[in-house]
């Protein structure tokens, strides 16, 4: 008896190990302006094992280069940590947080010098000193909004478990792209993530509703249309408008919008 | 004689005034209405609006959504027993096609504190789902008013809630 209740609390534990979200971040939401400590585990990475980790922090990784627009108003910056790849500053060095991980504390604001209006996310990797070894990146990691931002896409509440009601929206006068700018959406695909970025299922095509002028709306429960395999969770989706624009010749194309991606908030 | 009568009169006037300022007897109010029987009955869901409490609490615009037509939400139905003496009992629910709203579909039904409560408690088995109440159904009024918060699981941070408006059958 006493095996199988150890049995089950070792299964319990490594499922839970399993779902451990890495890297953690405290407090768990966080705008440009307040103060966030990282902590990353390293396990089973080219850092594991070193007795010294450096941070190498870039902001704005899941802005589109290809849009000149969205580039403008999120530039990509280096943290001031960044000052050499061969030769990392002090400044740079994470603090130990347990075997194979690491902590480091920032303000978004200071170690990007940008304004909170230019931040969007940022993303980050650890490093040796000397740069002989790292891991790969860890982004996106979203800011909270300071000011609210009208964008293309845009989620309903901003931030949403797998069981809340969930609202995504399209403001066709926010287009970036020509097709964006005329398209007239008619459905809106989503697809599903678990924790290893493993695709859920098949994509989910819902049905469009105007919400107001130049704007378009679908509505979706997460967990009706999504079931992640056994001993996995769902941890994200992305969704896009699709629609159609009339070409040169007067004939329907389809055509889709950039694809946004969301992360699930765990709430109770 | 005529100087009399006016005396008298100004007399009159006097006491009628005087009398006027007594205060006035207040009848017994009776005992301390039991509001839990105002909940008992059948309530059927009429209205839900989603908030996003924290783009309302930074003054953004789009903070709430009136979800009532969105998904089926008025199959929805709760039935909520009490006792003459206004004790708590059982509760059944009845979901149609509506998505989740109480977290557990029947069982025993609770409402504190004592006197003036502040939320429904609904019990079953070893689940809970609380939910605060908005205005007492007292009176006229047959709306009950129930919200659901849903908090930041590490930091406890309000970040959505629903408000589920019942209208009494």
């Amino acid at each position: 008896m006493n095996k199988i209740i150890i049995l089950l609390a070792f299964g319990c534990l490594t499922i839970g190990a399993l779902h451990a979200q890495n890297p953690t971040f405290s407090p768990s939401t966080f705008t440009a302006e307040d103060q966030v400590t990282l902590t990353v585990d390293v396990t089973g990475t080219p850092m594991a094992g070193e007795a010294e980790a450096y941070i190498w922090i870039f902001s704005n990784t899941s802005i589109d280069r290809s849009n000149a627009a969205l580039s403008a108003q999120y530039p990509a910056a280096d943290g001031s940590t960044n000052t050499n790849w061969t030769n990392s500053p002090p400044e740079a060095k994470m603090t130990a947080a347990g075997t194979n991980k690491w902590s480091f504390t920032f303000i978004g604001t200071q170690i990007f010098g940008q304004s909170p209006a230019q931040l969007k996310d940022f993303g980050f990797l650890l490093k040796t000193k000397t740069g002989t070894k790292q891991t790969s990146d860890y982004k996106p990691n979203f800011f909270d909004p300071l000011v609210f931002t009208a964008t293309m896409l845009r989620v309903f509440p901003a931030k949403v478990s797998t069981s809340d009601i969930v609202t995504i929206n399209f403001d066709r006068s926010l287009g970036g792209t020509v097709n964006e700018q005329r398209m007239t959406p008619v459905s809106a695909t989503v697809t599903a993530y678990d924790e290893t970025n493993a695709q859920i299922g098949t994509p989910v095509t819902l049905q469009v509703r105007v919400f107001a002028t130049n704007t378009w709306a679908a509505t979706f429960i997460p967990t009706r249309h999504f079931t992640p395999a056994a001993g996995h969770q769902l941890t994200k989706f992305r969704y896009k408008f699709n629609g159609t624009v009339l070409d040169v010749s007067g004939n329907t194309v389809n055509v889709s919008s950039a694809e946004q991606e969301v992360t699930f908030t765990r709430m109770n | 004689m005529k100087k009399n009568s006016r005396i008298l009169l100004i007399l009159l006037a006097a006491i009628i005034t005087l009398n006027a300022c007594r205060p006035d007897k207040f009848e017994d109010t009776g005992a301390v209405r039991n509001v839990k029987t105002s909940f008992g009955g059948t309530w059927k869901l009429s209205k839900v609006t989603q908030k996003d409490e924290d783009a309302a609490q930074k003054g953004f615009p789009y903070s709430t959504l009136d979800l009532t037509t969105l998904f089926p939400y008025t199959d929805y139905s709760i039935t909520l027993n009490v006792t003459n003496s206004g004790q708590t009992t059982t509760f059944t629910t009845t979901p149609g096609n509506s998505p989740a709203v109480i977290a557990v579909a029947n069982g025993d039904w609770s409402a504190g504190p004592t006197q003036y409560p502040t939320y429904l408690a609904f019990k079953q088995g070893s689940a809970t789902d609380t939910l605060t109440l908005g205005s007492y159904p007292a009176g006229g009024r047959n709306v009950l008013q129930l919200k659901k918060e849903r908090r930041d699981a590490s930091t406890g941070k309000l970040l959505v809630s629903y408000t589920y408006e019942f209208t009494k059958q």
